[in-house]
């Protein structure tokens, strides 16, 4: 365990307890912006979405950095058939198996093929 | 509250305990994720026990532990931690006429604890009944130490199954498509849509910015395009 992982979890803990604190530890009730109200609506698909771009285009999966490369990024199919399994199904613990199993498939047929 | 019948804590810790139940089986395979991601990405099965430990929200740990793999700066993470965890100040509004009124340490775990699923049963429970404020904070312990447990066991199963699985496997990749389903899963109308649409393609394009500053602006652009979209249809 390295300082700069301990100082962001703890800090990173810290800022969710504020959030989570902020109205049960004011005694006092007020009113959210409406602002605030209308961010926080479209903070979920808005952050979620930009949290998994890089996760399919940055960096290498263990697949890669064990046995090389492949012509396609067997990420970017396993997100395409994730996309279209949960827009069909909306099961998310299915997709998320799916995911992986496409995930290796593709590679492996990649690799077998090339 | 004059013809309220006597104090019952066991009976309220119970019922809570009772009421977050149906909630159990859905947290399992997140709690595994999040304790098993961290050790693909080359953390120790303690360093994802302290996640889960400190920071008790899982989408939020899931973002941290994949943000520091990536090497993101520690400003990026807290920023980002904070856009995931914004929805547990409107929890928190609704709860605080419940709790405001118990004592600091009280409140204190209260916060820590809170949870989308002890929110979601409190919201529909506490309403119902003329419970007093120590009634309250039973059931709001009962279903949160149930499921605060849950959860600790998970990461840590997790965690000791991370250590076994071979690097090849891409177990870290189950990050993103968690964060993929959950997306899918927020898109109720066309301005969430568009927020989904602005946010991933402001990420796209920022991909090469520095500390992954990109996904910040990936997330501002997303809001304000979902905001101004339903302010111009309504």
């Amino acid at each position: 365990m390295n300082e700069t992982f301990f100082l962001t979890i703890i800090s990173a803990a810290f800022v969710t307890l504020i959030l989570k604190g902020s109205f049960i530890e004011g005694s006092k009730y007020i009113q959210l912006p409406q602002w605030f109200r209308e961010a926080l609506e479209f903070a979920p698909p808005a952050v979620l979405c930009a949290l998994v771009v890089p996760g399919i285009f940055k960096g290498e999966i263990g697949l890669i950095k064990e046995f090389g490369m492949v012509a396609i990024d067997p990420r970017w199919i396993a997100a395409v058939v994730a996309i279209s399994l949960f827009l069909k199904y909306k099961r998310t613990i299915d997709t998320l198996a799916l995911g992986m199993v496409v995930l290796h498939a593709s590679y492996w047929g990649q690799l077998a093929t090339q | 509250m004059h013809d309220h019948q006597p104090v019952n804590l066991r009976r309220c810790l119970l019922l809570g305990m009772q009421a977050i139940t149906p909630f159990l089986p859905g947290i399992i395979p997140f709690g595994l994720i999040a304790g098993l991601t961290p050790i693909t990405l080359g953390y120790s099965w303690i360093d994802a026990s302290l996640g889960s430990l400190f920071m008790f929200a899982g989408a939020s740990q899931l973002a941290a532990y994949q943000l520091l793999g990536q090497e993101s700066s520690i400003w990026v993470i807290l920023v980002t931690v904070m856009a995931i965890n914004l929805r547990y100040v409107l929890y928190s509004a609704s709860m605080a006429p419940y709790l405001s009124a118990a004592p600091r340490a009280t409140r204190l775990l209260a916060s820590y604890g809170l949870t989308d699923q002890i929110y979601a049963v409190c919201q529909r429970d506490y309403p119902l009944h003329t419970w007093q404020l120590s009634e309250r904070i039973a059931y709001y312990a009962g279903g949160t130490i149930l499921l605060w447990i849950l959860w600790q066991a998970c990461t840590l199963t997790g965690a000791l199954m991370g250590q076994i699985v071979p690097i090849y496997w891409s177990l870290d990749f189950m990050i993103p498509l968690t964060f993929l389903a959950l997306a899918l899963g927020t898109l109720k109308s066309g301005a969430h849509r568009v927020a989904a649409v602005v946010g991933t393609t402001v990420s796209w394009l920022a991909l090469d910015a520095p500390m992954n500053l990109g996904l910040i602006g990936g997330g501002i652009a997303g809001i304000i395009s979902g905001i101004l979209v339903k302010r111009f249809h309504s």
